[in-house]
């Protein structure tokens, strides 16, 4: 179980940073989030299966409809360093739709309760699988897959129908 | 090219779970002239255990350790080099090649398809780092990538045996572990 209590509606986004690309581009997620209205995505690990073939290819495919109800950015977050997660955002071809931040010491899952030991099957820590909608760094809907194999609540038609 | 006969091992306590046995906590490295050690690693999508002694045995055979897959170095010049020198390897008498990582399996298949090394380099997953951990081949890049990871190293082994070692001074840099400089020594 997560150290910290599970993040949850009206909570302020964590001062936590994290990595765009190589471990030299740090982002502080309150600072990119500030004034925006924000998609966060959380997932497992980049190129694990559920991750890969079902969980973020519906963010890129909603992306269009997401920014119809106002959301000006969508991250997704995992526990994988910024080479990793660079290579998953060419691999998915996400490009300038879901920006792919790596929260390469399990800081920002942990900050969020989010925070999952998968060190059997992954390595480390890992972060669940889950849904955010954030408007100026408040918590406006939280949704998280009880089942992180699965992707249920946390999909991305699920989250429109929040927003 | 730099042959480092292999430092003394870390100190520090670790704990060996071979065969579901508990050993005592011991340090270890590997130097040249040991056996592998009977651990368990996993390779593919199929999360498939493989225990390193069956691998090697029997076999001429080289493993070559990164610091990370899709990380510069690791993927512009260290794993592209025994990709491209695979068929020169065979013919001089290797019968297989692995790369070892403590990266999970499903990032270590997607970066063997992104540098085609099917059929050619196969990708071993230290995801928890006990080989680099026993072998005394770890490096800590916490900082910069989160955990601790592999040294950059080459070993040929013989029927279990480690022949011979190099682990490269500066990790960001691939020389005396890069296949060609390899090829020289075999």
């Amino acid at each position: 179980t997560a150290m910290t209590s599970q993040v949850k509606p009206g909570d302020r986004l964590p001062q936590v940073t994290l990595f765009d690309g190589a471990p030299n581009k740090p982002v502080r997620i309150d600072e990119l989030c500030a004034g925006k209205s924000v998609v966060i995505v959380g997932v497992p690990g980049a190129f694990t299966p559920t991750c890969h073939s079902s969980h973020l290819p519906g963010f890129v495919a909603d992306f269009d409809k997401l920014k119809a109800k106002g959301v000006n950015l969508v991250i997704c977050v995992a526990v994988n360093d910024p080479f990793v997660m660079a290579a998953w955002a060419g691999a998915l071809g996400s490009g300038d739709k879901v920006l792919m931040l790596a929260d390469s010491r399990a800081e920002f899952a942990k900050a969020l309760g989010m925070d999952i030991d998968l060190t059997a099957v992954l390595g480390s820590v890992r972060c669940r699988r889950f849904s955010m909608h954030v408007v100026d760094n408040v918590v406006k809907s939280v949704n998280a897959e009880e089942d992180s194999s699965k992707v249920d609540a946390s999909s991305s038609c699920r989250l429109l129908t929040k927003i | 090219m730099h042959r480092l006969g292999f430092c003394a091992g870390q100190l520090g306590s670790l704990r060996l779970r071979l065969a579901g046995q508990l050993l005592p906590a011991r340090a270890m490295s590997l130097k040249v002239g040991d056996k592998l050690p009977a651990m368990e690693l996993v390779e593919g999508l199929e999360m498939k255990k493989v225990n390193l002694q069956e691998l090697f045995a029997g076999q001429r055979s080289i493993l070559f350790g990164v610091p990370g897959a899709f990380t510069p170095t690791c993927s512009r010049v260290h794993l592209p080099s025994y990709v491209r020198d695979y068929d020169k390897l065979k013919a001089k008498g290797i019968s297989q090649v692995f790369c070892l990582a403590v990266n999970d399996p499903f990032v270590m298949q997607a970066w063997s398809d992104a540098n085609g090394a099917e059929g050619k380099v196969r990708m071993l997953s230290d995801t928890q780092a006990i080989f680099v951990e026993a072998a005394g081949l770890s490096l800590d890049l916490s900082h910069l990538l989160g955990g601790l990871r592999a040294k950059r190293f080459v070993m040929v082994i013989e029927d279990g045996v480690v022949k011979q070692l190099d682990v490269e001074p500066d990790p960001t840099k691939a020389t005396c572990t890069l296949a060609d400089q390899l090829l020289q020594s075999l």
